[in-house]
């Protein structure tokens, strides 16, 4: 089960995040399963591997926003990093980037 | 801070959020939900449809930019198109630096950054927003004409004092508009078609005053008023303007009046400027050859003189510097001409000015109300007048005096002049009232009921004016009335079979048919007095016997006939 201590260790500043949900414990908690549906992630990948970047761009943007305002820093990371890569269509390897995202990802959907 | 409205109305307003991702909605809605009611949108297209089955009653839109399909640029485009949408604010949300700039020059009123500011924030930038549209809203509908978007009377002058304010040193034209004869549009080809030409009208400003960084604003009607930089001329506006027009009339710039106050004088309040081009623009009124008319020295005179009227007035009516003058009524259908009543006429002796017709300041007393106090005075003065003359001569010369359409509204009006006959010892028939036909016009039920029972109490009343074009013939029939006055006009040009004697003809015709005594007055030459007297006029008034005079002379005429008048009296 996803509780704030979790995410504490995890690494999320849940402060910020608790903020944004009017420090209501439950609602902010009841958004993050959301945020890790797997569906987002995979739609970044699976672009990047067709070579569609721009929907590769759409895809990590909208991402970015959710994990920002829930204040998922580690998952943040690496999706700001591809966003930024994918903003200006840069052609290189999104492996390392892609592994990390899901790694972050699954660490934490594991509680879930 | 300004007192929100939802506080004081405990109205919970509609807010809609467009965002594609779930979370982020939930989270604004978690934000807002207290103190809105919150809407959502997963997409633009949906969001459109929301704003559109809501017709009108969102008052605000939280949109993300970046959406598959429909992003929220489109959105804010469609938005702008659409009247019903295009006055909703709009709050852009985005993480990107760049998208703000743009936002906002599509339209948005602000931008809430992803990821969100802390809540107080984007609630108080909610608020704010939506306080200022609504702000915005009401001032565009209180400051603007309905009919044709122009600016009122009101914030037409006080946008004239804030392009004067910037522009202090830019000379500008005061310009009236008029359009002759719109009422006849109005009646002639209904309302709808005279309001498609307002509105011809109003875009033909309104694309003037843009191209000349001007302002423009509907007054009333058919009046317009313009306030431009001395650049093109009067001629060049009147193109604009016909040209604009000329689906609605036939000959647009001879249908067109424009009157011009050059280079305004900015000492003058915007008011008095825009008084003098209506002044220009009223003096061609009937002068349908001349389409542009300046204020000028003639018409500043006319103005000052006017305004030194006016002041005086008060002072005028205190002082008693008013008198009435007598002109005397001759029935000419008898053996000999007899002298049978007379008229009275008012009189200003000023007394720097000297003598002032009424002509010159009746109108004046007119617009400012003081017009009744007037008529009353004449009234007690006549009466008295005649109780004078019986006392003295011991015969009665009935007076006619003039009642005005005010008057008779007025309620207490029958019980003032039976009580001013009374007092001075008459009968109700010895002060003879005057009603213009123009009165019966308006109301024309009550003054009708009025008139009857004043006939029924013993007062003659007698129509003036009558020819001058305002009663129907099927009106005629029922008016009740003791003598018809023919219209002045008629009489100037009389000549033998010309057509104005044809029109007294017929006159004389309905008054028979009505079984009334006719006066003819404004008879000046042995000509108009024969044709007249031959075509079986009953009275006559005018130079031809006697110019109006004082009581003191009035009485000599008085004298030298007494013998007659009371041998007619018997």
């Amino acid at each position: 089960m996803i509780t704030l201590d979790v995410l504490k260790e995890f690494g999320a500043n849940t402060d910020e995040g608790m903020e944004r949900c009017l420090n209501e414990e439950g609602f902010y908690l009841s958004l993050i399963p959301t945020a890790l549906e797997k569906e987002g992630y995979l739609k970044i990948e699976d672009s990047i591997k067709a070579g569609k970047l721009d929907e590769a761009f759409e895809a990590a943007h909208a991402l970015k926003g959710v994990l920002s305002n829930l204040a998922l820093s580690p998952i943040l990371k690496p999706v700001s990093e591809i966003t930024e890569l994918l903003r200006a269509r840069t052609e290189t390897d999104y492996e390392p980037y892609l592994n990390t995202m899901w790694e972050q990802r699954d660490k934490l959907a594991a509680y879930i | 801070m300004n007192e929100f409205a939802d506080e004081r109305l405990n109205i919970k307003r509609k807010v809609l959020v467009v965002d594609d991702e779930i979370v982020n909605r939930q989270m604004l809605g978690k934000i807002l939900g207290e103190d809105y009611e919150v809407h959502y949108a997963s997409n633009g297209t949906e969001a459109l449809e929301k704003l559109r089955d809501e017709s009108g009653l969102i008052s605000l839109m939280l949109l993300d930019l970046m959406m598959p399909e429909k992003d929220g640029y489109a959105v804010m485009e469609e938005m702008k198109a659409d009247k019903e949408l295009a006055s909703i604010p709009v709050i852009v949300l985005t993480s990107e630096r760049a998208a703000e700039v743009q936002s906002l020059q599509k339209g948005a009123v602000d931008f809430i950054p992803k990821p969100y500011d802390m809540p107080e924030v984007i609630k108080a930038r909610v608020k704010r927003s939506i306080e200022l549209s609504e702000k915005t809203n009401v001032i565009n509908a209180t400051q603007s004409d309905a009919l044709t978007g122009l600016f009122n009377r009101e914030y037409f002058y006080e946008y004239v004092g804030l392009l004067d304010h910037y522009n202090p040193d830019i000379k500008m034209n005061a310009l009236a508009v008029n359009i002759n004869r719109f009422h006849l549009i109005n009646d002639m080809r209904g309302r709808k078609f005279g309001n498609d030409l307002l509105i011809a009208m109003a875009d033909a400003i309104r694309s003037l005053v843009r191209e000349e960084h001007g302002i423009g604003s509907r007054i009333d009607s058919d009046s317009f008023f313009l306030y431009l930089p001395v650049h093109k001329t009067p001629e060049e506006i009147l193109t604009v303007l016909a040209n604009g027009t000329e689906a609605y009339l036939d000959n647009p710039r001879s249908r067109i009046r424009l009157g011009v106050y050059e280079s305004a004088d900015r000492a003058l309040e915007p008011e008095r400027r825009f008084d003098r081009a209506l002044m220009a623009c009223n003096s061609i009124r009937k002068n349908y050859s001349t389409q542009i008319a300046y204020y000028d020295e003639v018409m500043h005179k006319d103005e000052a003189f006017s305004e030194r009227l006016i002041n005086d007035i008060g002072k005028a009516l205190e002082e008693k510097q008013f008198c009435v003058f007598y002109q005397a009524k001759f029935a000419i259908q008898e053996e000999k001409d007899v002298m049978s009543s007379a008229e009275a006429l008012i009189r200003w002796k000023h007394p720097d000015l000297g003598m002032i017709r009424p002509d010159q300041f009746i109108p004046l007393f007119e617009e400012n109300g003081l017009v009744q106090k007037l008529d009353r005075f004449v009234w007690r003065e006549s009466a008295a007048q005649i109780k004078a003359w019986k006392d003295k001569f011991g015969i009665v010369i009935p007076v006619l005096v003039n009642v005005s359409r005010i008057d008779l509204l007025e309620t207490d009006f029958i019980d003032e002049i039976s009580g001013i006959v009374r007092s001075n010892g008459l009968n109700n028939e010895d002060l003879l009232l005057e009603v213009t036909e123009s009165a019966y016009t308006e109301n024309s039920e009550q003054i009708v009921e009025i008139v009857n029972r004043l006939r029924g109490l013993g007062f003659k009343v007698e129509m003036d004016d009558f020819g001058s074009g305002y009663s129907s013939l099927n009106m005629l029939s029922s008016l009740p009335i003791d003598a018809l006055k023919l219209d002045m006009g008629f009489i100037r040009n009389i000549h033998n079979n010309d057509k104005d004697m044809k029109m007294v003809e017929l006159m004389m015709d309905i008054a028979d048919f009505l079984s009334v005594p006719v006066i003819a007055e404004g008879v000046e030459e042995e000509e108009q007095y024969r044709l007249l007297k031959d075509a079986g006029v009953d009275l006559i008034q005018g130079y031809y016997f006697s110019k109006p005079v004082p009581a003191e002379e009035f009485e000599y005429m008085i004298r030298e006939r007494v013998d007659s008048l009371k041998e007619r009296e018997k």
